[in-house]
Formats: C-alpha cells, structure tokens, sequence
C-alpha cells in the first residue's frame, strides 16, 4: 500500500542550483583529505587569500555598502584593488568577507539563480527566498567551512519593494555556518568589523540623529570614515591610500535601484570630510 | 520504428498534416527593428506568447501553450548553464538552436510512436550593433532558419499558415518606411501586420482553395474588433537599457494607447 498517492513533482521550480548539480556542479569540491594538508599549510603562514572589513548601513533612502579594497594572505598583501561588493541584481548587492575563491563562486551561482527563477516562473523571487537562497548555498559550502578551508561571511543588503512599511532597504548578514540574520540598522563583516560596528552602534544610540535618519551624503562620509577608522587597527583591511590613489568601493541602494558614489565624489568627500 | 519505411513516410505525413492543422490559428507574432533595437509584438488572448531567455535573447512561439512552455523552459535552462559555466557573451542563438532546441524537436517529432511538440518558434538575439542582430525561426520538425537582420529586410514573422506570413511580409516591405523609426511607429506597424496575418490565416481557413484577397483586410478594423477581446503583447531588446539585461515587457496600457489608432 505504499505510495497511493505520489506527489506530482512540479515541472520546472526555478531551482538554478539544482540543475546545475544534475550536470555535475558542486560548490564546494569535496576536499576531505587534502583540506586537512591544505589547514596544515596555512598554519605555516597561509596561502589562503581573505577578504576583509565590509559593512552595510541602512538610511533615509535605502542602504548603503562599502568595502575596503584589501586581500591578504596572513601577512601577505595579495591585492589591492580587490572588489568585495558584487552586483546580484538590479537592486541587491552581496558584501563578502572570507575567502574570495569561494565568495566569487557563490556570487557567480546567485546571480544566475535569481535571473533564471525569474525567467522561468515569470515573476520575481521574494526578498525572503533570496536571502534564503544564499542561507542554502553556504550550507553548500560547509564541508569547506568545517575544514577551516574556504569560510565565507558576507552580507545581502536589498531594497525590498512593497507597498506598506516593509519598503525599504534591507540588510541581511551571516554566520559561516549559513544561519541568516537581519540586520535591524546595520552590519559589518570581515576582520575590521568590529570598529566598525562599534562605532555604529556608538553613532546610532548617542550621535546627533539615528542612522536611519542620515542623507545619502552623510551616510558616504561615515562609510568612509568607518573604514579608515577600521584600518587603523586591522593591518588586513586598506584605508585610502593617497600614494596608489585607490578607494574603497561604496554603493547605495534606492527605490530606483543601486548607484556606485564614483571616485571623484569620494575624493572629493575624502579631502573635506575624512 | 515501424517496420516498412514507406508507412513511416505515410506517419510522418499525417503526422505533418495534423500538426499545420493545429497550427493555422494561431495568433501571430511581428518582429521588427526600430531606431533603439527589437521589437516582437502580438495580439493574444491571456497566454503570454512573448518570453526572456536570456541577456540578449527573446523567444516567441505560437502553438500548444504546454509545449510553448517546454521549450521556454529548454531554452532557458541551456542558456543559464551555458552563460553560467562560461560566459554570458558566450550564449548565443545559433548554439541553443543548433544544439539543443532543434535536435529535441526533430527526434521527438520523428518518433512516430510518441506525441511531437505543437509549436512554432521566433527567437530574436541582440548584437552589440544593429549589424549583429539575428533572427532564428525553428519549426515542430526541428527545421530552422537563421538570419543576419543585416543582409535582409530587418523584420521577420510568425503565422500559422505560410500564406499568412507571406502576408505579413509582403504588408511590411510596402509600409516599411525609416528603418530607423521610432518605437511608436514600429508599434503601430507590427500591429498592423499581425492583423493583416490574424485575418489572413482566418479567411483561409474559411475559404479553403481559393485565394484571399489581403487588398481587402482593413488592419484598423481588425485590430480594432481583436483589441475588444484580446491584449497585445509587446517587447523590446534594447541596446540602451542601462543593465546587461536587453529584454523589457512594455506596459500593455501604453502598448493599446501606441497602436488604437491605425
């Protein structure tokens, strides 16, 4: 009397990652007895590369996300241009902080997820599954993790469309282990975030107005200001450095969807604000 | 298989027959260039017939909606796991159709013993510049035909019967005009195609052998009477969209202001 009735299986359910194991993708590698040799080597001074210090901020217009440009392996700069904010969609930006290798990969296989779930059932995916579908993709990731191999702690920052009080920016933030959290004001990742978050939290309970409150411009100048103050204690995270002439990345999202606050602005905020 | 070769032949006639039956009715589709990119447009009861495959690409079909569904659906899944492990630049029309859309369609077509796919395709890629822009039209029986929009007349049809689409051309070779028209006028051209190819296909199927006469189709009145019941259904690629993503539904509302008065 087994099965009497079988559930019908939906013909297509806009599951990206799905379809890319059936043709073989996995986004961890199974490392099991290398990562143990690989955690070895890294003891010895490190190979792995990690991204640090990014944090998102929420405003009277959305959010605001900025990272620093640094990536480092142990004492080791690696890079110095690095991008730690990628564009998922229209309206989304992910923040990595981690190991870049796998940050880039779970990025990659984001994007296409939300464009193919939107293609194929012809409506856009939730905020909620969004965020949720990243929660999946570093549950994916955890034989990594648990090897000390591969960490991944980003932040999901969107502005959520919606016609009541639910509109807004949104900032989500993780664990390694993939357990989703929601920023109520704020988050920050990465070596450098606890200045930064520290310095938050001092600005929104006893500065002159919440955060929530801050215009765009005031949100650039304290984004800027953070993450020089985050450098100043972390030698892996950059501030800017007027010799190379490289600043942080730092993007706003709106209701009209995500602006990059160019270079020249930043410079110019730098020599009157920072 | 069945084993006499000239009953296969006889199978796949009838098989052919039924089909271009299925087929005659259904609602066309236009696809024309204007000054900014692509335009496909329709007229259609609720069934979307006009879909986003993929940056750069659009797919349009008329025919069974399951099986207009199951090939979106195909297409989009070769597109993403492409543009995925590779690149984006690397999906292109001619690789989904040579090497998935078609073959599917002409095995599942010639498997006498199995039910074939009800559907007629148009697909649209984007170039960079007007130059690279193509059109794929892929048949039930996997035929298909690609064209550079460059080294032809920059629009290309969908009907159900052949005698429709000859129609329709021959409509948009005589009002072509500026081919760098706006998006407005392109609108109301497609619309008037589609009804030139709406009417034909249904003079057609009610004067079976003898010829319809297109001078007679009044484009204004037929749409005008299908815009009673039905929605029309536009989109364009567009090479100025500010994302990589070209594909844009227009608004029905402001597609009905465009072309309500032919």
């Amino acid at each position: 009397m087994d099965h009497l009735v079988s559930t019908p299986q939906f013909l297509h359910d806009g599951d990206f990652l799905s379809v890319l194991k059936a043709h073989g993708y996995e986004v961890a590698p199974r490392l099991a007895e290398a990562a143990a040799k690989f955690q070895h080597e890294l003891g010895k001074g490190g190979i792995a590369t990690e991204g640090t210090t990014v944090l998102a901020v929420k405003y009277k217009d959305g959010v605001a996300v900025a990272g620093d440009r640094r990536a480092t392996a142990g004492n080791l700069v690696m890079y110095e241009r690095a991008e730690k904010l990628i564009n998922i969609d229209e309206r989304s930006i992910l923040a990595i902080a981690g190991v870049p290798a796998v940050a880039f990969e779970i990025a990659r296989v984001l994007e296409h997820s939300f464009k193919y779930y939107q293609r194929s059932q012809l409506q856009e995916m939730s905020t909620a599954g969004k965020v949720r579908s990243l929660s999946k993709l570093l549950k994916e990731n955890l034989p990594l993790t648990l090897q000390g191999v591969g960490m991944v702690v980003p932040i999901f920052a969107t502005y959520e469309h919606a016609d009541d009080k639910n509109e807004g920016g949104k900032v989500y933030f993780y664990d390694a282990l993939g357990a989703q959290f929601e920023g109520v004001d704020y988050a920050a990742s990465g070596s450098g975030s606890l200045a930064v978050r520290s310095v938050l939290h001092y600005l929104n309970t006893w500065g002159d107005k919440p955060l929530a409150k801050y215009n765009e411009s005031e949100i650039v100048v304290t984004a800027l200001r953070l993450l020089d103050t985050a450098a100043d204690s972390d030698t892996a995270t950059s501030g800017y450095n007027p010799k190379s002439n490289i600043f942080p990345l730092v993007r706003v999202i709106t209701k009209q969807g995500i602006r990059e606050v160019p270079e020249s602005e930043l410079g110019r905020v730098y020599r009157s604000d920072v | 298989m069945i084993e006499e070769p000239y009953r296969w032949i006889e199978a796949i006639a009838n098989r052919r027959e039924y089909i271009e039956d299925q087929l005659r009715l259904g609602s066309p589709v236009v696809l024309l260039n204007h000054a900014d990119g692509l335009l496909l447009l329709t007229v259609s009861r609720e069934t979307r017939k006009i879909f986003e495959i993929y940056d750069r690409v659009a797919f349009s079909a008329l025919g069974h909606p399951a099986d207009i569904e199951r090939m979106r659906l195909v297409a989009i899944d070769l597109a993403h796991i492409e543009g995925f492990n590779r690149a984006v630049a690397d999906v292109s029309l001619r690789r989904l159709v040579n090497f998935g859309m078609a073959p599917a369609l002409k095995t599942a077509f010639e498997q006498v013993f199995s039910a074939p796919y009800i559907v007629k395709m148009l697909l649209a890629e984007l170039g960079d510049e007007p130059a690279q822009d193509c059109t794929l039209k892929l048949d039930y029986d996997g035929s298909f035909a690609r064209s550079e929009m460059e080294t032809r007349e920059p629009f290309e049809v969908l009907a159900g019967t052949a005698e429709a689409e000859k129609a329709m051309l021959d409509y948009l070779l005589e009002h072509d005009g500026d081919p760098r028209r706006s998006l407005d006028e392109s609108l109301k051209l497609a619309a008037a195609a589609w009804a030139i190819g709406m009417a034909t296909a249904q003079d057609g199927r009610n004067k079976e052998g003898e010829e319809s006469d297109t001078q007679e189709i009044d484009p204004g009145k037929v749409l005008k009477e299908a815009l009673k019941t039905r929605h029309v259904e536009a989109a364009v690629l567009d090479r100025t969209a500010p994302a990589t993503r070209r594909f844009r539904l227009l608004d029905e509302k402001e597609v009905r202001a465009a072309v309500k008065d032919l």
